[in-house]
């Protein structure tokens, strides 16, 4: 199923779900955007049609592609509208019983070939397959944010997922130009299950004196090779997903490794939340808080 | 204005001390490196131990190294965990003797991390700062005596954690290194950052920080223990966890 167009619900209009958007819509999938908030629907639909104009700007993207990505794609509030899904990929709040509820609904709608993935970063995707009468037909599959930008795809199997389902994503992700890495239905997956502690060792390290901000930076991209030290990327992050990320990890894995360090704390509570408020570790004055 | 250093002398000519020895030679500072025969170091007035992360080893060779280079002379280690203050502790001159550790691999990487003990003298600090800071794109940062010391300290925990969970079978060793490159956009995967790093190197500077902490976090993995057993060191044997995909 690699190449053929294909209809793709994507359930969530919000950041990932714009980005997913943008990567169904550009490899030529018919593709429907849901959302429950008309809003946010919108809102998600522009953002759709602000990437593509944007990478025709950036000479990234033929016009006529840009044109045939944007005709492909539509919005719905409906959950009926999207019968012809052969995907449906869900990335709404990441909330167990929303996800649950809404692949339960979607078994009276779609087809019985239609597979389910599901982008959430913490969650079990065997807790959101046990919402479907078909788990067998449900897969993790965790997009890195911005989607239509970062190659990896992490998939993971549910305890019930099917081995057909898990190679027809496989080859459908790979034919949307994304490298995939198979991995187990684990709290974080990979990426998340080693970010989230690296961080708080680093913001431990600051909180005790090891060094400060800068040097911490300096060391971590200057001699480790990331593309940003720990506490400029937690600026770009927010503290607040920081913290949500790693309470939820820590409340599966009980390792104090992911809790949150004290620092976290305080820093949400004294609204330091990174860029989005104008300070963090950093301060920065091009934020909406600051701005004129 | 520190005193510049003259000639430099490098004892252990592994995976660091040759590419310290190759780097300085580069950057135009005349360098010496000896693995056995420690009496080419006469003349120096700064010698950098690379030996093996073994305390008593590291002792012998910079007792011997400060008696062939004299009393003038500013020794250095590159240890990655064990405590400058225990080692200088051991030396007839603890104020000129200094942590002075680079980073893997040596030509790229942008910080050096200068360590003083507890007796070092603020003027041994400066002259390695000052060194450091003058060599091509290099940046001293002064950290304090810490198991691990900045990098090291965070590096640790991380690798070994990644280690355990390949063990477990989180995913093949390809696939972690492959999510974390491109999920994180780190230059190098974990696995193939132990390989390079050499997996009984780590191995002993992850047992020396857990010996001085008992923070379980820098415990060895059982597997990097059986991969040292079975000389699966990385690259440097060839073999490692990225090296050959099988252990
Ligand atoms: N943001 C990231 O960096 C990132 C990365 C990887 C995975 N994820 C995961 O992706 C999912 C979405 O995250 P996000 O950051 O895009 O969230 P978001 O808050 O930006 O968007 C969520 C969207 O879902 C919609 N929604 C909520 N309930 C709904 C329902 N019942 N039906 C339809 N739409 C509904 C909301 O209106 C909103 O537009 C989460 O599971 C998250 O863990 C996020
Ligand atoms: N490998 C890394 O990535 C790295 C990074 C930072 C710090 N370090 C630290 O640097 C030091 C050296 O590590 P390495 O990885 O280069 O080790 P290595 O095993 O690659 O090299 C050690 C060298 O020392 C020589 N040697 C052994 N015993 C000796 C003795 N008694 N006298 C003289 N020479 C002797 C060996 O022949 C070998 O060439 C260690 O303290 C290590 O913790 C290593």
């Amino acid at each position: 199923m690699n190449n053929e167009p294909r209809t793709v619900a994507v359930l969530g209009a919000g950041t990932m779900g714009s980005g997913i958007a943008v990567v169904m819509a550009r490899a030529g999938h018919r593709t429907i955007m849901y959302d429950i908030d008309e809003a946010n629907l919108r809102r998600g639909l522009d953002s759709v049609h602000g990437f593509l104009d944007h990478s025709v700007k950036l000479g990234k993207l033929s016009q006529d592609a840009a044109d045939t990505a944007k005709r492909s794609l539509s919005g719905a509030t409906d959950l009926r509208e999207l019968a012809p899904s052969d995907i449906v990929v869900e990335a709404v709040f990441e909330d167990l019983a929303l996800k649950k509820e809404l692949f339960g609904r979607l078994d009276d709608i779609v087809s019985a070939h239609t597979l389910f993935h599901t982008n959430t970063s913490t969650l079990s995707v065997t807790g959101i397959a046990s919402g479907s009468r078909h788990p067998e037909r449900v897969v993790g599959t965790h997009y890195c944010n911005p989607a239509p930008l970062m190659k990896l795809v992490e998939v993971a199997d549910g305890r019930h997922t099917g081995s057909p389902a898990h190679e027809a994503t496989v080859a459908f992700l790979r034919g949307l130009g994304k490298t995939t890495v198979v991995t187990k239905d684990r709290p974080g997956f990979i990426v998340n299950r080693f970010l989230i502690p690296w961080e708080n060792s680093c913001i431990d390290a600051l909180e005790n004196g090891v060094a400060t901000r800068d040097e911490i930076d300096a060391a971590v991209k200057g001699s480790l090779g990331h593309p940003m030290g720990p506490f400029r990327l937690l600026d770009i992050v927010g503290m607040d997903i920081h913290q949500q990320v790693a309470t939820r990890l820590y409340e599966q894995l009980r390792d104090p490794r992911f809790f949150p360090p004290p620092m976290v704390e305080r820093m949400v509570a004294a609204g330091d939340l990174g860029r989005k408020t104008g300070r963090g570790f950093y301060e920065y004055d091009d934020t909406r808080l600051f701005g004129s | 204005m520190s005193e510049k250093f003259e000639r430099v002398g490098i004892v252990g000519a592994g995976t660091m001390g040759g590419a310290i020895a190759r780097f300085l030679s580069a950057a135009g500072v005349p360098v010496t490196a000896v693995e056995t025969d420690l009496t080419a170091l006469a003349g120096a007035d700064l010698v950098v131990e690379a030996v093996p992360e073994k305390f008593d080893v590291k002792v012998a060779v910079l007792a011997e190294a400060a008696a062939v280079a004299g009393p003038g002379a500013v020794l250095a280690t590159t240890t990655a965990a064990l405590s400058v203050t225990e080692l200088g502790a051991a030396l007839p001159g603890p104020e000129r003797f200094a942590g002075f550790v680079w980073h893997n691999p040596v030509d790229t990487t942008r910080t050096v991390e200068v360590v003083p003990g507890l007796c070092t003298a603020p003027e041994t600090v400066a002259r390695l700062a000052a060194f450091a800071d003058s060599l091509p794109g290099k940046e001293a940062l002064v950290v304090g005596d810490r198991p691990g010391f900045l990098l090291h300290g965070l590096l640790m925990p991380y690798l070994n954690d990644v280690v355990q969970a390949y063990d477990d079978g989180l995913a093949g060793a390809e696939d972690l290194d492959v999510a974390i490159e491109l999920g994180l956009g780190y230059r190098t995967g974990p696995l193939a950052m132990l390989d390079r790093i050499g997996l009984d190197a780590h191995l002993d500077a992850t047992e020396a920080a857990y010996a001085a902490t008992g923070d379980r976090r820098y415990a060895p993995p059982p597997l990097l223990r059986r991969m040292v057993a079975a000389g699966r060191l990385g690259d440097k044997s060839g073999h490692g966890f990225r090296t050959q995909e099988d252990h």
